[in-house]
């Protein structure tokens, strides 16, 4: 069970809080289910023909051709069925109220205080196997507040959270009605008045010790500044600067009543509208101490710099779109660039995002995969940028992403082969929990019967 | 030479103390014998009581009992009603008709801590006069939700002369409204921002809170100051007072329980609820909180394809402190029965609802100690109907608060119905 972060501490409080908020209910999963006589795509390794799956306690257990189902066990005869790991979205609004707030620089603010279980995003996400969803601000801010790892179930975001998420969200792209210098000046300020905040209080930290001994100021200000470093404790500092200060490394500890909270240093999404925006991303990031744990999210032309990108080896987030039109100017001729092989060429670790359309297969993350191999990236590779790769990225790679033991039972069942275009979701297992079951899927069933389909059902 | 109004009721108070306590008391409120068919007492027993006696005095409910066994002073006014309905005052629990339409809701900033209804508070108001037509004692006055938090509210009667007169206690709770109409504050905002935004305030009066209660306990030697913007919240965090939480829709409801119930621990009242809120219902028992629906009393639930009745649903999930609202004036508060009628009509039950407009919200709001049923020592809040209040056809002959008649519809200058 996950010790769920409070989005808020105040001074010595916040632990309290935290060790208040550990009882919420979860839905157990049924102890024991195996999913037998299955094709198994485990991404990780090569396929086995048809094999088990054992999952005990929402974790795999066992994976193989010879694996003994015990008697206790929910079986799941899955004959002619392929099943994979469930798929990873690695970055996306949806499941939030709105993509962005109004205000530009909000690292204080956390997904979770907007995630909506009811929203039918999360149902969408069954019917198409997504199964992790890293819910982030969108890309209209500056800095722009902390993600969530949920996975699409549970009556809460507590019960929905698998992860509290490691990352702040920042563009380099202008947001809307600004330009790239007013972004850029904001993104500066932001950090650099961190540094003031802390001197502030600092000094007044310092005043308020003079005060207890009943003593008078003795330095000037710039002294005063650096004897109260002393005084200052992490939970003086407020979420806003707090969250700043993990961005660039920190690791901060509050004590509260109930013992001390760790808050561990942040990553940061960092989005790039054009190639322009990276070699800046990058020297942002390198400048600020958060280099190390940087995902930078593509958009726009920013493949064009690739070599700057290459140079970095950092991952990449894809955009939905894969591909990249440029039209010459002067001839109109069209020229078009597959985006994921030049970045899959270039070596890099990169996740795919589900399509833009409104059409339900393009919204699905195996179209895009089986696109990727269409223009010649490896089957591997392409299984790998939906699932693997995107759970590295968003730091639960060790849990979720492929078919291992020890590994949480996220697990989609198709109809055939995942790239495969009639191959069809027939059923999600999130935790071990039967997730979902296309044949009781009332909306799409709705969606996918004609009259003539009534009427003749009724004949029968 | 004109003797100003405050020095003549000075003048009235002095010659009072003079003649001593219980004449002066017994002379403003004549004990009063109410004979009626039937008393739904909304005692923890739910007893019922056919063919009875109430009598009052002194403000309060004497003796209850059948009419063989009561004896009526000969001093006593009888009100003979022997065909009718004795039953509690109802409560209404959501209400911004403290100063009529006026003085809603101040946009200064997206919460504000500082802002209080009791000073809008008009007693005789032609909507808080009306909902004594409709058998309504008591109602909460709070602030609009036009931003998260917009101030405290006051629990106030119905009848009375002077704000002193009415006022039951202030702060009566204070207003949050969580999301759905304060997200339109200026430039908008979204729920991350507001969720963090309302808990940082809370955080803040708790902070102001700790320090003068650790001063007060002696663990602490600094003297905090005092500041008028947070000090209305030591009440709410000693649970003195609850807050009236706007919240509707699922995600919001979850956010409210959550935050204010569970992390919070606050003593909460959920207002509106709408939507599909009811199905967070699980949540809502495990953390005890609250409900008062309305004033929409139905779902259309695309899902299901199907109207679902709040009540109904919050019913089924298990919520058992569940009453209704008006939100007046989106509904008039002497419709408050008809709120009730109406969540019956989808699908809730009657009797559950008489409570939900009587006995529930009376301990909800923390009033059920003195009133919100017919029992002997109770403050005398009721009314007489011509039948059950949730059945429409019934209507409110004579409403009685503070032991006096407050409505009397026999009395044709008064009468509206």
């Amino acid at each position: 069970m996950r010790v769920e972060r409070i989005l808020t501490v105040r001074r010595g409080f916040g632990a309290l809080l935290v060790a208040a908020c550990c009882s919420m209910v979860v839905a157990a999963p049924p102890s024991k289910v195996a999913l037998t006589n299955v094709r198994i795509v485990p991404v990780s390794g090569p396929p086995i023909a048809q094999g088990t799956v054992l999952i005990e306690g929402g974790k795999i257990v066992a994976v193989g051709e010879d694996v003994k189902v015990p008697y206790d066990a929910r079986e799941f005869d899955l004959s002619g069925k392929v099943v994979m790991p469930g798929m990873v979205v690695a970055h996306t609004w949806r499941g939030m109220d709105i993509p962005n707030e109004s205000r530009p620089v909000v690292p204080q603010l956390d997904a979770a205080d907007a995630i909506d279980p009811s929203q039918l995003y999360f149902e969408e996400c069954l019917r198409l196997g997504h199964t992790v969803v890293h819910v982030m601000p969108a890309n209209n801010t500056v800095v722009g507040g902390l993600g969530q790892v949920v996975r699409p179930i549970g009556l809460s975001v507590a019960e929905m959270t698998i992860d509290d998420g490691g990352f702040m969200k920042l563009s380099m792209a202008p947001r809307r009605g600004s330009d790239r210098m007013l972004q850029m000046a904001t993104l500066r300020e932001a950090f650099a008045e961190l540094q003031d905040y802390v001197a502030r209080l600092a000094e007044t930290k310092y005043e308020e010790k003079l005060a207890k001994e009943e003593r008078e100021i003795d330095v000037l200000p710039v002294e005063a500044r650096k004897r109260g470093r002393k005084e200052l404790k992490a939970d003086h500092i407020d979420d806003e600067h707090r969250n700043l200060i993990r961005l660039k490394g920190g690791q901060v500890t509050v004590e509260g009543e109930s013992g001390p909270t760790l808050f561990s240093p942040l990553g940061a999404f960092v989005y790039c509208g054009s190639a322009m925006d990276v070699p800046r991303a990058i020297a942002f990031a390198k400048a600020h101490g958060f280099f190390d744990r940087l995902v930078l999210v593509l958009g726009g032309d920013s493949h064009k710099a690739i070599k700057a990108l290459k140079k970095a080896a950092r991952p990449v987030v894809l955009p939905e779109n894969l591909v990249y039109r440029d039209v010459d100017p002067f001839t109109n001729k069209i020229e078009e660039t597959f985006v994921p092989k030049v970045i899959a060429d270039a070596g890099l670790q990169f996740a795919l995002l589900p399509g833009p359309s409104a059409s339900l297969p393009e919204r699905m993350l195996t179209y895009q995969a089986a696109r990727c191999m269409r223009y010649g990236i490896s089957r591997t590779d392409a299984l790998r940028a939906i699932t693997q790769m995107p759970a590295e990225i968003i730091g639960v790679g060790e849990r979720l992403g492929s078919i291992e033991v020890g590994k949480d039972a996220h697990l989609v069942v198709f109809s055939g082969d995942p790239l495969e275009f009639t191959s069809v979701v027939e059923r999600v297992f999130i935790d071990g929990i039967p997730a979902y079951d296309r044949s009781e899927d009332i909306r799409l069933k709705r969606l996918l019967t004609t009259k003539s389909d009534e009427s003749a059902d009724d004949e029968q | 030479m004109i003797m100003d109004f405050g020095s003549r009721l000075r003048l009235v108070a002095a010659l009072l103390v003079g003649l001593g306590t219980s004449f002066a008391v017994s002379a403003e409120s004549p004990s009063l014998a109410f004979r009626v068919a039937k008393v739904v007492t909304m005692d923890a027993a739910d007893s019922v009581i056919n063919d009875a006696v109430v009598l009052v005095a002194e403000g309060r409910i004497v003796t209850v009992g059948k009419r063989a066994e009561v004896t009526i002073p000969d001093d006593a006014r009888v009100i003979d009603m022997p065909d009718q309905w004795l039953v509690p005052g109802m409560v209404e629990g959501h209400n911004h008709t403290a100063g009529g339409l006026g003085d809603l809701n101040d946009m200064v900033y997206l919460t504000n801590p500082g802002l209080d209804t009791r000073a809008t508070i008009d007693p005789n108001n032609r909507l808080i006069e009306s909902a004594r037509w409709g058998g309504v004692t008591a109602v909460m006055l709070i602030p609009g939700s036009g931003t998260n938090m917009s101030g405290f509210g006051t629990v106030s009667k119905t009848a009375g002369d002077t704000p002193d007169e009415v006022i039951l206690r202030t702060p009566g709770s204070l207003k949050i409204a969580q999301a759905g109409n304060p997200e339109w504050y200026f430039g908008g905002v979204g729920r991350r921002f507001m969720n963090w935004n309302t808990r940082q305030t809370l955080l803040k009066a708790m902070d102001y809170n700790d320090r003068w209660t650790s001063y007060e306990a002696g663990t602490s030697t600094t003297k905090p100051e005092y500041d008028p913007i947070f000090d209305g919240f030591r009440g709410l965090f000693k649970k003195e007072f609850p807050a009236t939480v706007h919240t509707q829709i699922y995600q919001v409801l979850l956010t409210t329980v959550e935050m204010l119930g569970r992390q919070l621990d606050l003593w909460v009242v959920l207002d509106h609820c709408t939507f599909d809120a009811w199905k967070v219902g699980p949540l809502v028992v495990a953390q005890d909180l609250w409900v008062l629906n309305g004033p929409r009393e139905y779902h259309f639930d695309r899902t299901m394809n199907r109207m679902i009745g709040n009540c109904s649903g919050w019913w089924k999930n298990g919520v058992r402190k569940l009453g209704v609202n008006t939100d007046a004036p989106v509904v008039p508060e002497r419709e408050l029965s008809y709120q009730a009628t109406m969540a019956c009509w989808y699908g809730w039950q009657p009797y559950p609802a008489l409570a939900g407009v009587t006995r529930v919200p009376s301990q909800a709001l923390g009033l059920y100690e003195q009133r919100g049923s017919i029992e002997a020592g109770k403050i005398a809040d009721f009314a007489i109907w011509t039948g059950d209040p949730i059945d429409p056809r019934s209507a409110c002959l004579m409403t009685v608060v503070d032991g006096r008649i407050a409505y009397d519809a026999a009395d044709e200058d008064v009468r509206r119905f």
